[in-house]
């Protein structure tokens, strides 16, 4: 008998394993969630000192005209330079995420399409670890939106989000 | 014994409208009644006279009478009608200066005035063409949030003060994601650059706050 009892704590495991055998994830579904539409989202650098520029190559979309007038507009620098950008899918029952940099992005969900056009989101703006600001927003093709964020270096961060057409 | 002016024999006879029998009656009783006999010849005298100075007829001035006189009264209706229109502009000149000079005027224009200005100026609805901001809130301590359209920008702005600046000496690394996949069981995003190479998996902590899993090392 007491050749057998290491036998059966031996088998005493075993329906432990036959579970984790039937529990083994299946395959993801190739099914695309479905999306509201698409963003633009980007991270951009004003100052009016050029030496402080980084020297990214990165551009605007084309569908937002004079990006850097446009900012100038609002912002009183002189110069405008992308960091980062992210062009990401508005999914329509999970969260977004838009990260043009792991220093300041954006979280959205969203609420479904606006009347007249455009799409009903709600956004968080995060600064790393840290929530600067939770809005409810409408946003339509061909009217970004502009959010101030925190200096640096005798400059601003900005964050743009634009809905593509 | 009837008055001579209600003896309707007496019309009759003057005028020739009684038979001979009947005139001979008539005559014999202006011989009896001298105040009949009175009555008659002065009536007789007036009908000889109106006779005389009366033609029987009256010629017609030209042959076009007729249609001249319908002409003129047509031109006449016409300058009347014209004439009452022009009573009618003149009346409502007069009605509404009246009505502007009401003292109750200035009190209803001021009302009209405000609801124009309320209609142009009300806050941004879901009418407009452009972005907006319905609500925000700014959980940090002495950050504000305040929003506006730029026309000439042709943006909405959400514009944060108070923020804590970003060190000068921090580096700001920048991304550029072309695509990202949607791993919904597992609460991951993965996001690629534009060659599909994978840049950075999103997932959250226990308090929900973003993790970003990667090899490149920051900064």
């Amino acid at each position: 008998m007491k050749s057998l009892l290491p036998a059966l704590f031996l088998l005493l495991p075993c329906p432990s394993l036959f579970a984790q055998e039937k529990a083994t994830p299946q395959p993801l579904p190739a099914v695309k969630p479905a999306t509201e539409g698409k963003v633009w989202g980007a991270l951009i650098f004003a100052t009016d000192d050029a030496s402080q520029l980084i020297g990214s190559k990165e551009k605007a979309p084309a569908h937002l005209g004079l990006f850097n007038a446009r900012l100038a507009k609002v912002f009183a620098f002189k110069h405008f330079e992308i960091l980062g950008q992210h062009q990401q899918d508005i999914f329509r029952e999970y969260e977004s995420w838009v990260v043009p940099s792991r220093d300041m992005f954006l979280k959205i969900d969203s609420n479904g399409p606006a009347d007249n056009g455009g799409i009903k989101l709600h956004l968080q703006v995060w600064r790393e670890q840290q929530v600067l600001v939770k809005s409810d927003a409408i946003l339509r093709s061909g009217s970004p939106l502009f959010i101030g964020g925190p200096k640096w270096k005798n400059g601003r961060l900005i964050f743009v989000l634009s809905l593509e057409r | 014994m009837k008055p001579p002016s209600e003896d309707h024999d007496l019309i009759r006879w003057l005028d020739g409208e009684m038979t001979d029998s009947e005139i001979a009656a008539f005559e014999a009783r202006l011989k009896d009644e001298p105040l009949l006999s009175k009555e008659a010849d002065e009536l007789r005298a007036l009908s000889k006279g109106i006779h005389e100075h009366l033609p029987a007829e009256m010629k017609v001035p030209h042959a076009d009478f007729f249609n001249s006189q319908i002409q003129v009264r047509i031109a006449q209706m016409d300058l009347d009608e014209s004439r009452r229109k022009g009573s009618g502009n003149q009346s409502l000149t007069v009605t509404l200066l009246t009505w502007l000079r009401h003292p109750w005027f200035a009190t209803a224009g001021a009302v009209a005035l405000a609801i124009l200005g309320f209609v142009l100026m009300r806050p941004e609805t879901q009418s407009s063409g452009h972005s907006l901001i319905l609500s925000s809130y700014t959980p940090g301590l002495g950050v504000e949030a305040s929003t506006y359209h730029n026309i000439e920008a042709d943006a909405t702005v959400l514009m944060l003060d108070g923020l804590e600046d970003v060190p000068a000496d921090r580096k700001i690394s920048g991304l550029s994601v072309h695509s990202s996949d949607n791993q919904s069981k597992v609460a991951t995003t993965t996001l690629f650059d534009a060659t599909g190479s994978p840049l950075l998996v999103i997932s959250r902590d226990a308090v929900g706050h973003p993790l970003f899993l990667t090899n490149t090392p920051r900064g």
